[in-house]
């Protein structure tokens, strides 16, 4: 039905026709055209875009090229050269007639160039109604004799025996196919990268819109190379092995397909020669399609998931039970399936988008997980594969170090931290070594050294006290928490100054109970009700049994003595001896939703109230900012975070702004608890104490937000476009984030943005005469954007992206606005000095960014300077 | 011509914390109440199909943290609202006060183009507690409800599911309605509009 589509619309002549894209029309025959090079020119029937050669391990000497079908010379036997697909002995003897070629993009000139561009953009099955005349491919039977580069070959399709075909899976994020001669040779392995593919996208997302379907016809995911042997399957016999899946045979006669087995062996000796990163066979799952467990589940289930998906009414609880409990399933999917949230998937709006976007993630997932492995154990597969965001770049740069460090990322356990002291119990070591230790490797969460080693992270103890000191002084801070607690409970009893501050106690002590009755409760201290609740007013009073336990009335007095700690002494205050705040600063931020949520892990290490109040009184230093009425705290971090992603990653920067997401709003829960709702209980106390030693920047949770985001770049960029939809899938990250992969991620982005930073103050310093582009990225970069000038190629590198810089992005992308229809010509001028101003600015570092690089932490009082004003409302808080 | 074929219909669900707004949502769309669900930080959806005078549509519930610190950030998801249900707790009488503040905050952030005909619903929740807990009286609330352009009400308990489904069927019907009456208003939009809306469609990359 494509084809029908495709064929009813022919395309009208380009007005800029030129010698490549005459009409058959116009033509009347093949030898009236003449190349410019005196070669006849061959018929490009099909053409694909960004299918590259790996030559060597590292993604920096791919090379893009295409892959096409063309024709020889006009059919002998009729004058239409689409084929007649019944007639099986004319396949035969056009089979000489086609070639299969693969030309790098750098040999084609540039009318060339856009011939295959628009070839490759044809929607539809058969070749172009138009035909496109290109210079023939140079023939060579294999790549060493090639003229125009060492790996470009074209095949007449009589001399290919065998083509191996190995689809994107796990492990292999790009699939690939090479080709087996009848001479015996084989030709590189040609990789597609379906992901910078445009007619593949385009393919993909038509699958996907048309039926949520996007499996190619024989189960497995869509790719690029399916496309080939469809192509292929026009013109010749193509035969799939029944003993080997993954091998097609061209034209094979009888005793091809006895001799198979053999053709295969050398087939695997000479891949294994030209891809040496391609072979490092998983012990447990050895590889190639149909034999690694994804793609197995993925066809096992495949219709049960997209009936599920797609059937609303039929699909019941057990269907998903039966899904959960399948343990071909990966975990990571089952986990998908068993969540509650997704069993309803199927009512929901663009379910599907989102459940494919996630399911995007998960084969990601499965990749990176072997490619990190290459990567810990051998160096030199780091680059194998290339990564649009530059994840190699960062973990180049720190592959060394994290070999190294291997010994340590063990977490500190007692013994060692006891070993920083000496026998007075003072550091022994420098607190940056502490610091390093601890930021790496975590602390043990089983033999206690996180009640020891907290409250100095915390900043509760000085890191040059003697045990004799701490001990003093966290008896006078126990009297002090009495005495805070006391001064509530007096007030609670005998009633407060005046009916406002009584109704004002009143509602905070409510707010406190509501949030501490629904914080935490999966975790066993806080989970059971095994003691009467106090007040019977509570509504989680029941008079018939327990209705709290002892650890959430801990919880509550704690923070209602935050409250008594955190709140100025009103001048009224009645003359009863009333505990007066010994806080020099308090903020009278009153209960806020998310203290209970600091609160609690700290509660559960210490189980003893006054030192987990200290502690959370010195944890609130940092993150009160984030609870301010005027939300001051969380505005600027969410505005740094913005600035932080544009220079990071520019491309993704700008995908957001289209998906009107650059108020990162999905990243408020994150950052106002640390991430408490994202990670499981161990992972989030294992983060805050790296966080805590402020080891690289005491803001290196924003570091933490961009590495969950780039994790989840191409799944965005390639699936998500509205708000609402980034939105939900960054919620639902909840739970699935691997912290350990984030830590080290999030380390590679700091010192990528280090290094950035340090770039543009030399080169402030020491100015270019020609003023290039500070926000440029890397020349990894430039590669794909070299030939900005030329829109020709800038289709035909695929990504259609105007720029790979923040700032020259965000200009096009106000560009492209509608201008206003009656803009006076002043306000116009004006406007482009704007835009002189702005580009200026951009070369120097905000003070935001340069914050970043502080491992001093930021206080309320330090944003109080530049408080916006509340916004006037009617509702008080 | 929508990239979204299906109607959405997007819903704002405000009030105060702890009224059981999240608790009603997820009686509605998942059947089922829990006393675990975490107190709401930031905002997040929900979504149902459902059917309205034969015509299948996509409610798009949103439920944001009852904290009104909170609410000067996550305004951006108010825009294009169809319906707005402000919920409060019958036992609660600060809950039903602070009706008022929610209704003009969310007027003053989505600037629907008609105020006046804008769609409020109004839940009183957690009816379930009993007649010696409650603090406000159906008579109070429906004649609260009456001055201010009618506003349908609800008593709700979203732990004993009690006339969830019934709230939402009008809540469905009333975004509906509104979202069908813009579409009207839409002709008559600014061209800026339309423009923006195309670049958005249309982008292909
Ligand atoms: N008895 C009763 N409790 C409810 C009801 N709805 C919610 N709750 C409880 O009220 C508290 C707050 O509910 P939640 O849905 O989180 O409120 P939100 O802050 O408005 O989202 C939780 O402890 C719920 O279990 C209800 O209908 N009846
Ligand atoms: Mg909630």
């Amino acid at each position: 039905m494509t084809s029908q589509q495709a064929s009813s619309k022919p395309d009208p002549p380009s007005p800029s026709a030129s010698f490549y894209d005459l009409s058959d029309d116009e033509e009347g025959g093949y030898n009236t055209i003449t190349h410019t090079s005196t070669t006849r020119g061959v018929k490009l029937l099909y053409s694909k875009s960004k299918v590259y050669v790996h030559p060597t391990p590292s993604a920096k000497d791919n090379i893009p090229g295409f892959i096409a079908l063309v024709q020889q010379k006009p059919a002998p036997l009729s004058p239409d050269d689409r084929p007649n697909s019944s007639d099986s002995s004319g396949k035969r003897t056009n089979a000489a007639s086609y070639l299969l070629a693969w030309v790098p993009e750098a040999s084609l000139a540039q009318d060339e160039l856009s011939a295959y561009v628009k070839v490759d953009l044809k929607d539809g099955e058969s070749p172009p109604k138009q035909t496109y005349l290109v210079p023939p491919p140079p023939v060579a039977t294999s790549f060493e004799e090639s003229p125009v580069g060492p790996y470009s070959f074209s095949l007449p399709l009589s001399s290919i025996y065998s083509i191996h075909v190995r689809p994107p899976s796990l492990g292999w994020w790009y699939g690939s196919i090479v080709v087996n001669t009848r001479a015996g040779s084989s030709l590189p392995a040609l990789f597609f990268h379906d992901s910078e593919c445009e007619s593949t996208i385009l393919q993909k997302k038509k699958r996907a819109r048309e039926s949520f379907d996007p499996f190619g016809e024989s189960g497995e995911l869509f790719w690029g190379g399916d496309e080939v042997i469809r192509w292929l399957k026009r013109y010749v016999m193509v035969e799939r092995s029944t003993a080997e899946p993954s091998i097609y045979l061209i034209d094979p006669s009888e005793e091809d397909r006895l001799g198979f087995g053999q053709g295969r062996k050398s087939l695997e000796g000479k891949h294994q020669t030209v891809n040496p990163d391609m072979k490092k066979p998983n012990q447990k799952n050895p590889p190639g399609p149909g034999m690694d467990p994804l793609t197995k589940a993925l066809k096992e289930t495949r219709w049960k998931i997209l009936e599920q998906l797609s059937k609303v009414t039929t699909f019941t609880r057990r269907t998903a039970e039966d899904l959960a409990n399948n343990k071909n399933i990966p975990p990571q999917v089952r986990r998908l399936i068993q969540n509650p949230e997704i069993q309803t998937l199927q009512d929901e709006f663009d379910s599907a988008k989102l459940y494919l976007a996630r399911w995007a993630m998960t084969i990601a997932e499965q990749s990176e997980r072997e490619k990190r492995q290459r990567i810990w154990t051998a160096r030199d597969a780091l680059d194998s594969e290339e990564t649009s965001v530059g994840d190699f770049e960062i973990l180049d740069m720190e592959a060394g170090k994290m070999t190294l460090a291997d010994s340590k990322r063990r977490p500190v356990n007692l013994e060692e931290w006891e070993s920083f002291f000496d026998s007075k119990g003072r550091l022994q070591v420098t607190v940056d070594e502490v610091k390093e230790r601890i930021f790496h490797g975590g602390l043990d969460p089983e033999d206690g050294v996180r009640k020891e080693a907290w409250p100095f992270l915390l900043e509760v103890y000085g890191w040059d006290s003697t045990e004799e000191e701490r001990h003093a002084y966290m008896n006078s801070k126990r009297d002090e928490y009495v005495q805070l607690k006391g001064a509530w409970w007096d007030r609670m009893i005998e009633g407060a100054a005046t009916p406002e501050q009584e109704e004002w106690w009143k509602e905070q002590k409510s707010r406190i109970e509501k949030d501490v009755h629904r914080t935490d409760r999966h975790i066993p201290l806080f989970a059971g009700e095994d003691i009467p609740h106090p007040d019977p007013s509570s509504p989680f009073y029941s008079p018939d049994g327990p209705g709290t336990n002892v650890h959430l009335e801990q919880l509550k007095d704690m923070l209602l003595t935050y409250l008594e700690y955190d709140t100025p002494p009103s001048p009224t205050t009645s003359s009863a001896p009333h505990y007066q705040t010994r806080n020099p600063h308090p903020q009278n931020l009153g209960y806020v939703q998310g203290m209970s949520d600091l609160l609690s892990p700290l509660y559960a290490v210490f189980q003893d109230d006054a030192v987990a109040f200290w502690a959370f009184v010195a944890f609130m230093r940092r993150m009160s900012r984030n609870f301010v009425r005027s939300q001051v705290g969380m505005r600027a971090q969410l505005s740094t975070l913005d600035q932080l992603v544009q220079i990071l990653d520019p491309k993704l920067y700008v995908h957001l702004q289209a998906a009107d997401s650059t108020n990162f709003f999905f990243f408020f829960r994150m950052l106002l608890v640390w991430y408490k709702r994202e990670f499981e209980w161990s992972d989030t106390l294992r983060l805050w104490e790296s966080l805590w030693t402020d080891y690289y920047s005491s803001q290196f949770h924003l570091f933490i937000a961009v590495a969950i985001l780039e994790k989840h770049r191409d799944v965005i960029m390639d699936h998500l476009r509205h708000f609402d939809e980034i939105l939900k899938y960054i919620n639902e990250l909840s739970g699935t984030i691997e912290l350990q992969e984030i830590l080290f991620r999030a380390e590679g982005l700091f010192r990528r943005f280090e290094k950035t930073i340090e770039a543009v103050d030399r080169k402030n310093t020491f100015p270019e005469p020609s003023g290039g582009e500070l926000r440029q990225r890397r020349p990894a970069d430039d590669a794909d954007g070299k030939n900005q000038d030329s829109s020709t190629s800038a289709i035909a590198t695929g990504t259609g992206n105007p720029s790979s810089t923040a700032a020259g992005s965000s200009s096009t992308l106000r560009q492209g606005l509608p201008a206003r229809p009656r803009q006076a010509p002043a306000q116009q001028a004006q406007k482009g000095k704007a835009k002189e101003v702005e580009k200026r600015a951009e070369q120097v570092v905000t003070p935001e960014l340069r914050l970043l690089l502080s491992r001093k932490i930021i206080t309320f009082d330090d944003e109080e300077a530049d408080v916006a004003k509340p916004r006037a409302s009617g509702l008080k808080d | 011509m929508s990239p979204r074929k299906k109607v959405l219909l997007k819903v704002i669900i405000l009030g105060d914390s702890g009224v059981g707004k999240t608790s009603l949502m997820n009686q509605y769309v998942n059947k089922k109440f829990s006393t675990s669900y975490k107190a709401t930080i930031g905002a997040d959806f929900l979504t149902k199909e459902v059917t309205v005078d034969d015509r299948i549509v996509t409610l798009q519930l949103w439920d944001t943290a009852g904290q009104e610190r909170f609410q000067s950030l996550g305004v951006a998801f108010y825009r294009g609202a169809d319906c707005c249900v402000l919920v409060y707790d019958v036992n609660s009488a600060k809950s039903f006060e602070t009706l008022d503040s929610w209704r003009d905050e969310f007027l003053i952030q989505a600037s629907p183009r008609d105020p006046e005909s804008f769609p409020f619903v109004v839940l009183g929740n957690k009816i379930d507690l009993g007649e010696e807990r409650r603090m406000i009286s159906q008579k109070r609330a429906l004649a609260y409800c009456q001055q201010r352009g009618q506003m349908p009400y609800f008593e709700t308990s979203a732990k004993e599911s009690i006339n969830v489904e019934q709230a939402f069927e009008v809540i469905a019907r009333n975004a509906l309605a509104q979202e069908e009456s813009e579409e009207y208003g839409g002709d008559f939009s600014d061209p800026i509009n339309i423009n923006l809306d195309q670049e958005r469609d249309g982008c292909a990359c």
